[in-house]
């Protein structure tokens, strides 16, 4: 394992300037409701104009409507989308993962259908891993998939769904073959394509969250039909084309970025007041550990562009990060020493309730930290994870 | 800019002979270890970064970081950085003599009462000074000025670190000095940003040194039948340990980049400020995971984690960095913040 330090170059620094002046012309500070990192409002409407900069799927083939950047590009991009707090939401989960793993592992067909939509913003895909029985063991997932004439017929329940209520597209896994007694769970896996809008037999009902709001969803198959065309790569294999889209999914900026508009806000709120120690100290302590944190996750990017898979240390960094989001909010909630109202008139204050309430999720999804570090545990005594 | 690899190579294969747990044992009941310093000093590594015009070595700042953060993973019992980047860098920037043997500084005690006359005569004391007890040369600059003073007729007052190098406290009553004026960029403030950033170099180093040596007496010891490594509660420190190693070893070498190209203050800050944390809970995660052998002196976790504890509050703890970070983080404001992570003192 090994991060090694890299500086932006000249054209990477432009492309941050441009992002910088784009988001200073699109959402001034004071015209939007900034979000917190990944968690922003879904608007497609920015997500289009973001496409229309060649922002979406960026690392993408050209071929497929692409801009063929590379990995420090995109990290590029989404920093300043998620510093900002900017809607980047609709297209957020397409552009991070799913484009790529149909890309990588899907036929032409499959890069012709979806791909040019990703880079246009068109299209919100949402992942099924997670099912009522099967969570941080993702390969005892049990929805079945049976074979049919042209396809599969797929019956069982997919739990913690975001936004299947309003994406278009569901990127599932589903076991096409049974595991045999004392059999290799992770073989006979799946990844298949499901129309959220236009599929027969779906089911979706809302999972509140514990503040009411409404981004899961539960989704049920009956007898829901599959054709061959939408399976991604080969039927079996689908342990490990997951694993590499997991890969995509950690040790990147949503990582460690989502309180950073809370704390961009409180410096705003206190701005040229005589602020005491205590906050002066805190807003030191965040900036360098931002700053040191930034570097490790760029190092992360530029492995990748590089050709690396750096599974290891994106699980280190996720899980590092994640962790000091909720340190980050903890210290802010310490700070404010007095009751907070979600519909307060400070904005900051808005955004820290919410930090309180969602906090506890950062350091669950897309894999908790108790298995990011048995991955990393793993990787440092040199056995497979 | 890249660190030449022979620099590496060369660096680890010495100090992996020298720097047993025994020679180490040694160095610290003797207050000094003069045979390591003399194999080092004959390769001529403590005066990396000093120009070759001013007797030292040539090479770049970022090649004297490398060998510091070896320093650091070898816990050499040598003054490399007050040598080299500190009073070195010092005596070579003002064009004063670089001494064949060990130059010292002292970082900086509300006690210190040193004064130099008109005449450059010296006389008060400065406290906290590494391996006074066998230094050539103190290097001191203040008021615009570079004072080179010869420690032999000073009275030394032993005095160790957690770690038990020397920090002794030397007095001096009328001593003659060597001064000349101090060339821009060379002052009180710039010598306390190079301590920091020589800490942070020694300290990725003993943090990366300590992780791995926690992963492998975690794989060897047994207990319930299975090396300890197995057991998730250990696991977690492990991996605790290993990313401060990682984030130490990021932030010590990015600032450390960033120093050889200009203005590295930010950078310099931040680092000081993260890896002081980052050596806090590695030190805590790795004696944890060893158990009671880890605090014994027979095994060698502590020759790492004392100095690990020892460096993190020499030359500024996380209270003066973050007070100095935090202001720069409120000069650039709520929408010079996220520019200020990202460009540091480029901005």
């Amino acid at each position: 394992m090994r991060f090694t330090p890299t500086e932006l170059t000249i054209d990477e620094r432009a492309l941050q300037l441009e992002v910088r002046e784009f988001l200073a012309a699109e959402l001034p500070p004071g015209s939007h409701e900034p979000g917190l990192g990944m968690s922003a409002r879904s608007d497609r409407a920015f997500s289009k104009k973001m496409a229309d900069r060649g922002w979406v799927g960026m690392a993408l083939p050209k071929e497929w409507g692409g801009s063929d950047k590379k990995a420090v590009d995109r990290f590029i991009v989404v920093e300043e989308m998620l510093r900002w707090g900017a809607p980047v939401g609709y297209h957020w989960v397409a552009d991070r993962q799913t484009g790529s793993v149909i890309n990588k592992f899907g036929n032409d067909e499959q890069r012709e259908r979806f791909l040019p939509s990703i880079c246009r913003g068109e299209i919100g895909f949402s992942i099924g891993m997670s099912e009522p029985d099967s969570g941080s063991d993702l390969a005892s997932v049990s929805t079945k998939a049976d074979r049919d004439d042209g396809g599969w017929i797929l019956n069982g329940t997919k739990i913690w769904t975001s936004s299947a209520h309003t994406n278009d597209w569901f990127i599932c896994l589903v076991r096409t073959t049974p595991v045999e007694p004392g059999g290799n769970k992770r073989e006979g896996l799946s990844q298949v394509l499901i129309d959220l809008k236009n599929t027969e037999g779906l089911e979706l009902s809302p999972i509140p969250f514990l503040n009411g709001e409404h981004h899961f969803n539960e989704v049920s198959f009956h007898d829901v039909f599959v054709p061959d065309e939408n399976v991604v790569g080969q039927a079996g294999m689908g342990w490990n084309q997951n694993t590499t889209e997991m890969a995509y999914e950690r040790g990147g900026p949503d990582r460690w970025l989502s309180p950073f508009s809370t704390v961009e806000q409180l410096l705003r709120e206190t701005q040229g007041g005589d602020l005491e120690r205590p906050v002066v100290e805190l807003f030191g302590e965040l900036t360098a550990r931002w700053w040191a944190l930034r570097n490790l996750s760029l190092s992360v990017a530029r492995l990748i562009d590089d050709g690396d898979a750096p599974s290891v240390e994106s699980s280190l960094v996720k899980e590092m990060g994640t962790r000091f989001e909720l340190e980050v909010i903890e210290k802010l909630v310490e700070l404010v020493d007095h009751e907070l109202v979600s519909e307060s008139e400070s904005l900051f204050q808005r955004l820290l309730a919410q930090c309180v309430l969602t906090g506890p999720g950062n350091t669950i999804r897309g894999g908790t930290i108790e298995i990011l570090r048995s991955v990393a545990a793993k990787g440092l005594q040199g056995l497979p994870a | 800019m890249t660190v030449d690899s022979l620099i590496t190579e060369t660096a680890s294969r010495l100090f992996a002979e020298q720097c047993t747990h025994s020679a180490i044992q040694l160095a610290e009941a003797e207050g000094g270890a003069p045979g390591i310093w003399s194999a080092f000093a004959e390769t001529g590594f403590p005066w990396i970064s000093l120009p070759e015009e001013a007797g030292g070595s040539g090479g770049t700042l970022l090649d004297a970081l490398e060998v510091l953060r070896l320093v650091g993973y070898y816990a050499a019992p040598i003054p490399a950085a007050e040598t080299g980047i500190l009073g070195g860098w010092l005596l070579a920037s003002a064009g004063l003599e670089l001494p064949e043997g060990i130059v010292t500084v002292a970082p900086g005690s509300r006690a210190d009462t040193l004064m130099i006359d008109g005449d450059g005569n010296a006389s008060g004391s400065v406290h906290n000074v590494p391996w006074g007890r066998h230094a050539e040369r103190l290097a001191i600059v203040r008021d615009g000025l570079v004072a080179s003073i010869p420690v032999a007729g000073a009275h030394v007052e032993h005095a160790t670190s957690l770690a038990g190098e020397p920090r002794d406290t030397l007095t001096f009553t009328n001593a003659s000095s060597d001064r000349a004026a101090a060339p821009a960029g060379v002052d009180e403030e710039s010598l306390r940003f190079r301590g920091a950033l020589s800490r942070v170099a020694l300290m990725a180093g003993a943090i990366e040194k300590m992780s791995q040596l926690t992963v492998s007496y975690t794989n060897e010891r047994e207990q319930f039948g299975r090396p300890v490594a197995k057991f998730q509660a250990v696991q977690q420190h492990l991996v605790w340990a290993s990313q401060d190693a990682a984030l130490a070893r990021m932030a010590a070498e990015s600032a450390g980049r960033q120093a050889n190209r200009g203005d590295a203050r930010f950078e310099i800050a931040s680092s000081k400020l993260v890896v002081n944390q980052a050596a806090t809970r590695a030190t805590k995660a790795c004696h944890q995971a060893h158990g009671a052998m880890g605090m014994t002196q027979e095994y060698e976790l502590h020759h790492s984690s004392r100095r690990l504890w020892a460096w993190r509050s020499e030359y500024g703890g996380v209270r003066e960095w973050s007070n100095w970070v935090g202001d720069a983080a409120i000069e650039a404001g709520a929408d010079g913040l996220y520019p200020l992570i990202t460009g540091g003192s480029n901005l």
